[in-house]
């Protein structure tokens, strides 16, 4: 359903996107993900139709990027939603309906049927009465007045409360069961998780990663375990060679939490040492609990910083960056400035 | 086109739905109600004159005869009643009384008129006062014999010849003449022996008759040959019949123009504002559909207020016609202000400069109608013409409102340049956004041997290079008639250098700013090659388009010293040989060939090189200015 082919745009010296190549499948969520400047955002724009590439073709539901015809089986959800604020919800969707030729009756059917599922029911006040959620949810109507094949949703989540963030996601998946291609962006990478079958990691203007979310974990992140004890255990030869071998630092791997102690450990080995350690320093293992790695971890190791305003409930003790290695597909022969110009994502 | 139209016409109801949306009902019940209120003051007032019930009428009781020559004063004044002589006492049954003393023969031979002596019978001898003078003025104006009954004296003052480039001589005046002086004789300066016809001598519209071609200056017609030689004038040598009454309802036109461009400006910002407008340029439609649509509402509200100014002073379609383009300009000058505008504030600025310089190029020429030609600079001249019910050549018409709409069309063009996701969102100052603006229409080119001078894309992207300084030259007219209009009225020995100068640096800046955008947005490669090769096709745009203002010479422009200074003359070349013919027409081409490359190299430089190169363009520019109007005299 969108085919991208060596795109590349620059901003005069700078460049937003480098030799990017991807393809989304018809009825398929794919997440991009990546930090603030990671040409996320340009990218969308790119398959919106919104800025030109500097090189490469962009194809969406057959059609080029710069046909007009591309932009009729197209919603697009940019990151800020600013609305007309002096019409009504209804009026403004009409408004759009009919930019894109929908015949008003099919119009007022397609209004009222996004507007029941998006539980919004203040229709004849003015937008700029309503609270940056009910915006939201118009925005996304507005996303959906021409039917489209495929939708491009910037951070559609974004800053909303959790109440209405679950319904905005609960709704991208149904899109999905309806058969639309959507491609959504996000910095919180919880939401990525829960709705995307497939993602690509960008950094730098680059994908860096690119795969299924399971996949991308497998091939970038490990499972730990979490070993609790009742005493910390004994700092001994044995468990420091087992924790060292595992790669793991002996001093960041002993945490006190409440009147237990946690030990982070990478394989059963060092379970095993950290078990004859606690019985050295005269106590017992009282729990294992098995991780798996977080989007959130794997973007750790892949990038090298954390993401910023990341979603940490569930994400386990990610606190800082401590300079990850660099993904295997990260290229860091072009040097670009640090800050984008305006404009570029 | 048909689907196009749809679209625009959709985006201007949604543009009409909107903006009435915007204004809060109480305020809209608000205004309805003062229109109300002010509609009901006039209508009653319309309604009441039209009753007859006058409040003044009736008022003082003045005794007079029938057969008084004073009765029929009385009769017509509405605010005296006469009644009978006989009987009348002062302060009583009369408050002003007309004694006739008559003859033996019945004649009257004195009249002795009498008020009571209180103040409503001063009131009365004053009021009886004017009824006797305004019955004077009607038998007056109803005489045939005009002369006997408005007879004018004529007093001749003798002053010395001087120069014409002296010091008090001023732009407007015939330099080198050799007439007769301000005023003239009655052979060359008027156009006729009695003053009438010297009025209406103008009319003539032959310039070898006139005192200009004499030498002196003819009185100034009003209404009639505006553009023959004997109007050429200035206020610092004549004293000139305004149209007061035209030139005031003409002002009239201008006026609801600044609350358009308030409300169109804010409207066009406001979808740059937080990005509110970013959905639309998702949809199907281009830019040019967004643009067309939004603007056609006020478009049609011009017009609209336009037509019913025209109804209410008398104007015709002419009146419409002029001051179309006036408002297209307005609101296009509005539209790149909305689009370069970081905020609200930025944005007031915009438009009160806008509203300023237009409204100053609108009617301080057109204060000159009837005088001077370089009034024709301003399509609201026309509209004086139209309210003084005379007749407007083509030529004219288009030498008024050509420059405008072409100018309205070319700033359109400007502002679409950036009327995209890249640019309409961005936060930078305005100078960066016009050299956005203005790359945005350049092609690259790139450094190249000499194999691949001409190549054909490099070919094209010079050409946009010349097209797009041909397209300057709508502004540079604007802006050097504006100059001409400005300093016309000033002594010749400030105004003449100060216009070569400010006419060098008008165009030099016209054919190289946008070579600057070029370079400074990486469009043009920085070397001197380059700067070369985009300098000279700027200077051929240029060229080639500076010969369309050849249209001045068919409404006589260049019969004024500044026109000539301004736009320069083909008078005096006959009898020159074909060559010396060729060298001058492609002199101009030469200098800008030369001033143009030079801005360009410094231009491919950085700003202070260009600043600096401009600076020499221009004073090389101003020289040779200098040389063609001393070769012109």
């Amino acid at each position: 359903m969108i085919e991208v082919a060596g795109l590349r745009k620059t901003y005069g010296d700078f460049a937003a996107v480098v030799d990017s190549d991807f393809a989304v499948e018809e009825g398929e969520v794919f997440g991009i993900v990546g930090p603030n400047g990671a040409g996320k955002t340009t990218t969308l724009k790119v398959l919106a139709g919104l800025v030109e590439p500097t090189e490469g073709e962009v194809e969406v539901a057959g059609f080029l990027s710069d046909d007009p015809e591309m932009r009729r089986r197209l919603g697009f959800l940019p990151e800020e939603s600013p609305l007309y604020e002096e019409m009504t919800p209804l009026s403004y969707l009409n408004f759009f309906a009919d930019l894109y030729d929908v015949p008003s009756d099919v119009a007022d059917e397609r209004i009222a049927a996004a507007l029941d599922r998006l539980e919004l029911d203040h229709r004849e006040r003015r937008l700029g009465d309503m609270s940056k959620g009910m915006k939201r949810k118009v925005a996304i109507a507005r996303s959906l007045v021409n039917d489209p094949d495929v939708l491009v949703y910037d951070e559609p989540a974004s800053g909303l409360d959790p109440v209405t963030t679950n319904s905005v996601l609960e709704f991208t998946r149904e899109l999905r069961a309806a058969g639309k291609t959507v491609v959504f962006s996000a910095h919180n990478l919880y939401h990525v998780e829960s709705v995307c079958d497939r993602v690509v990691v960008m950094n730098e203007g680059r994908i860096v990663a690119r795969g299924s979310v399971d996949g991308i974990r497998e091939r970038h992140g490990e499972t730990t375990y979490h070993v609790f004890t009742d005493v910390a255990p004994a700092r001994t030869d044995a468990l420091a060679d087992a924790l060292a071998d595992a790669g793991a630092d002996p001093g960041d791997a002993i945490e006190e939490v409440g009147d237990r102690f946690r030990t982070v450990v990478p394989d059963m080995d060092a379970v095993e040492a950290v078990r004859a350690a606690a019985a050295d320093a005269g106590g017992g293992v009282v729990d294992i609990r098995t991780r798996e790695p977080s989007l959130e971890d794997v973007f750790l190791d892949i990038v090298g910083r954390p993401m910023p305003g990341r979603y940490t409930a569930g994400s386990g003790a990610v606190d800082a960056a401590d300079g990850g290695e660099d993904g295997d597909e990260r290229d860091g022969s072009e040097r670009r400035p640090a800050e984008p110009p305006e404009g570029a994502e | 086109m048909i689907d196009r139209l749809r679209r625009v016409l959709r985006v201007a109801r949604w543009e009409v739905a909107r903006a009435g949306g915007g204004v809060d009902r109480r305020t809209l019940a608000a205004a309805l109600a003062l229109l109300l209120v002010a509609g009901a003051v006039l209508g009653g007032g319309l309604a009441v004159g039209a009753v007859g019930v006058d409040v003044d009428r009736d008022v003082y009781r003045v005794a007079v005869d029938g057969d008084s020559p004073y009765a029929d004063a009385v009769e017509e004044a509405p605010a005296l009643t006469p009644v009978p002589v006989e009987g009348a006492e002062l302060g009583d049954s009369a408050d002003l009384v007309v004694f006739d003393r008559r003859s033996e023969s019945g004649g009257v031979e004195t009249v002795a008129v009498r008020a009571s002596d209180t103040r409503k019978g001063e009131a009365a001898a004053a009021e009886f006062r004017e009824a006797v003078e305004a019955h004077n003025e009607r038998l007056m104006a109803a005489e045939e014999n005009a002369t006997a009954a408005f007879p004018v004296t004529v007093t001749l003052r003798y002053v010395g010849r001087t120069s014409a480039l002296d010091e008090g001589s001023t732009l407007g005046e015939d330099g080198g003449g050799s007439g007769d002086g301000i005023g003239g004789d009655g052979a060359g300066g008027g156009a006729g022996d009695d003053g009438s016809e010297g009025d209406a001598g103008g009319a003539d519209g032959d310039s070898t008759d006139g005192g200009s071609a004499g030498g002196g200056f003819a009185v100034p017609s009003v209404g009639g040959g505006a553009f023959g030689a004997d109007t050429v004038g200035s206020p610092g040598s004549i004293s000139p019949p305004f149209p007061f009454v035209s030139l005031l309802l003409a002002f009239v036109f201008l006026v609801p123009m600044n609350f358009l461009i308030q409300a169109y400006g804010s409207s066009v910002l406001d979808e740059r504002t937080n990005r509110r407008g970013e959905p639309l340029l998702v949809t199907p439609l281009s830019p040019v559909d967004i643009v067309a649509g939004k603007t056609l509402p006020y478009v049609a509200a011009a017009v609209l207020v336009t037509t019913l100014i025209a109804v209410a002073v008398g104007g015709g379609p002419l009146s419409v016609a002029a001051v179309l383009p006036v408002a297209l300009t307005f609101l296009a000058a509005t539209f790149v202000g909305a689009m370069f505008a970081r905020s609200f504030k930025e944005l007031t600025f915009v438009t009160v400069g806008v509203s300023v310089l237009l409204t100053t190029y609108a009617f301080v020429p057109a204060v000159f109608t009837n005088v001077t030609p370089v009034a024709l600079v301003s399509p609201l001249t026309l509209v004086v013409f139209d309210l003084q019910g005379e007749a407007v050549s083509a030529g004219e018409a288009l030498f008024s409102t050509a420059p405008m709409a072409l100018g309205a069309a070319l700033l359109f063009g400007l502002g679409l340049g950036v009327y995209r996701e890249e640019d309409m969102f961005t936060q930078k100052p305005v100078a960066r956004k016009l050299l956005d603006a203005l790359a945005v229409r350049l092609s690259a080119v790139e450094d190249a041997g000499l194999g691949d001078l001409v190549d054909r894309r490099r070919l094209r992207a010079l050409g946009s290079v010349a097209f797009l300084t041909a397209c300057a030259i709508p502004f540079v007219f604007v802006a050097e008639l504006l100059a001409v209009a400005t300093l016309f009225a000033l002594p010749v020995t400030v105004s003449i250098p100060v216009l070569l100068v400010t006419i060098a640096f008008v165009e030099e800046v016209a054919k190289s700013v946008h070579l600057y955008a070029g370079f400074e947005r990486g469009v043009f490669a920085r070397t001197d090659r380059v700067a070369v090769a985009v300098g000279l096709a700027s200077a051929v745009g240029f060229f080639l388009a500076e010969k369309a203002t050849a249209v001045v010479q068919a409404v006589g422009l260049t019969e004024l010293y500044v026109g000539r200074a301004a736009f320069g003359s083909v008078a005096g070349v006959e009898g020159l040989s074909p060559v010396v013919l060729a060298a001058l027409l492609f002199a101009p081409l030469v200098l800008h060939g030369f001033a143009t490359t030079v801005a360009a190299v410094g231009a491919s430089r950085d700003r202070t090189y260009y600043a600096l190169t401009l600076a020499l363009a221009t004073l090389v520019h101003a020289a040779y200015n200098f040389g063609v109007v001393s070769l012109h005299g």
